[in-house]
């Protein structure tokens, strides 16, 4: 019933051998989940319905169904298939690493277009307008007027969504993979001890939590820059 | 379809589960949402340091952490209480149910809390200078005026952490929650068909979300029908 430190800094190396593996899931997919939001984002505002329909209910489906659930349709469900066991992706859907990567990143694009929708919605209309009255043409208004401003706009939400991201990387463990998490479960399986293990672990992930934010953070202040004149 | 035949009762019943876990769950959120954003608002020190702990710790740790140490804690904890009354008892647990119902809330609370606090100081100060002039009491202004007001305002986030919370009920199948995840599983080792049989789960909890959404909708046009009004 006591608190056991020896404990503590026992398992702390062990799951902090995992670091590498919950950094790279949430790398990949953080990299991989924003260049499909772009892309969902484009056919989002695009304005041509057979563009913006497939992207509403992408977006609408990975949004309303929880992660967890995404992870089980791709690693136990897709296996189900002939056409995919014999495609070219098998070997990346039969590692549990390559399944949690793209569950992972399918869902986050999905929230981050989101943001990023946000974030556009937001640039003020007027910028836009004195842009065209200077000749801009439509496409250059979007890449140097409307996106600048709209990353800025979005920092603070896409920041908690990296968040969110790292996470449910943590839900990797479900499928096998021994991330900080998966370790950290199978320590508790053999010690039996949940408080000095998990509370350990939730401490590595409050760190790293706090260090996400503080470089959004960094970001942000780097990107509102010009709009300390104002001050 | 016919790989569904026999299944539907167990997907019924799991999803009568997923639905208690979040009603009981949203309960305990609004609890801790409130008594978080009492305690950020109140002028007691250590009742905001608490709470400033509160919404850091359960905001940056992942969800599935969070509900293993809350349901193997209080296992240990409990079992080593009853065994200085008897002995021979090998294990005691809170039900998955409530140790799932409690964690969820717990988190989705941390988050509640900030909304609920920026809700309260988004309220018009001069509504409660108003109530006060016509001599409504403390307590009456409160209830009648401050709580409404802040509603309104919470409004569109809370409907959020509604989503939240009914995406993290499928993580309590994890602890052994006798839901749809869990009913897909079982489904999954008699008929061989995961993809199927997850996708009903993810057909089920698109249902959930797509209600809850429908509800904040009316929800959100009730709290400001004042405001349409004045149009």
């Amino acid at each position: 019933m006591s608190f056991d430190f020896s404990l503590v800094i026992d398992s702390i190396p062990k799951m902090l051998m995992g670091l590498g593996l919950t950094l790279q899931l949430m790398a990949l997919s953080a990299i991989l989940g924003t260049a499909l939001a772009v892309v969902l984002l484009l056919m989002r505002i695009s304005r041509r319905w057979y563009l913006v329909w497939p992207s509403v209910t992408y977006i609408y489906i990975f949004r309303g169904t929880p992660i967890l659930v995404q992870i089980f349709i791709i690693y136990y469900g897709l296996p189900q298939f002939e056409v995919i066991r014999e495609s070219i992706f098998w070997p990346i859907l039969r590692e549990p690493f390559g399944c949690a990567v793209l569950a992972l990143s399918l869902n986050t694009g999905a929230y981050v277009s989101e943001i990023l929708r946000g974030g556009i919605l937001g640039v003020d209309k007027g910028l836009g307008e004195a842009a065209a009255a200077l000749g801009l043409s439509v496409r250059q208004r979007f890449i140097h007027i409307t996106t600048p401003i709209a990353v800025r706009l979005a920092i603070p939400a896409y920041s908690n969504d990296i968040v969110s991201l790292m996470k449910s990387t943590a839900l990797a463990s479900t499928i096998t993979l021994l991330d900080m998490m998966g370790i950290a479960r199978t320590i508790v399986a053999e010690t039996f001890a949940p408080y000095e293990v998990f509370i350990s672990l939730a401490v590595i992930y409050i760190i790293m939590t706090f260090f996400i934010q503080k470089a959004f953070g960094r970001f942000e202040r780097h990107m509102s820059r010009y709009l300390k004149r104002e001050n | 379809m016919a790989d569904l035949v026999g299944w539907w009762d167990d997907f019924f019943w799991g999803s009568v589960v997923v639905a208690q876990v979040f009603f009981a769950s949203l309960i305990m959120m609004v609890v801790f949402g409130l008594m978080g954003a009492a305690a950020k608002l109140s002028d007691n020190r250590v009742a905001q340091k608490a709470a400033a702990v509160y919404t850091v710790v359960f905001r940056g740790t992942p969800e599935i952490l969070v509900l293993l140490l809350i349901y193997f804690g209080s296992a240990i904890t409990l079992t080593g209480i009853a065994h200085l009354y008897d002995p021979t008892i090998a294990f005691v647990d809170i039900p998955p149910f409530w140790a799932g119902s409690f964690a969820i809330g717990l988190i989705v609370g941390a988050y509640a809390t900030e909304t609920f606090r920026g809700a309260f100081l988004g309220v018009d100060p001069g509504q409660i200078e108003a109530a006060r002039a016509l001599g409504i009491s403390n307590f009456k202004t409160f209830i009648y005026i401050q709580i409404p007001e802040m509603w309104r305002l919470a409004l569109p986030a809370f409907g959020n952490h509604m989503l939240s919370l009914i995406k993290d009920t499928a993580l309590i199948s994890i602890i052994g929650l006798n839901e749809t995840l869990f009913a897909a599983e079982q489904a999954t080792g008699t008929t061989g068909k995961p993809f199927t049989m997850y996708i009903v789960v993810g057909c089920i909890y698109l249902s959930f979300s797509t209600v809850i959404t429908l509800t904040v909708m009316m929800l959100e046009k009730n709290a400001n029908r004042h405001l349409e009004r004045a149009r």
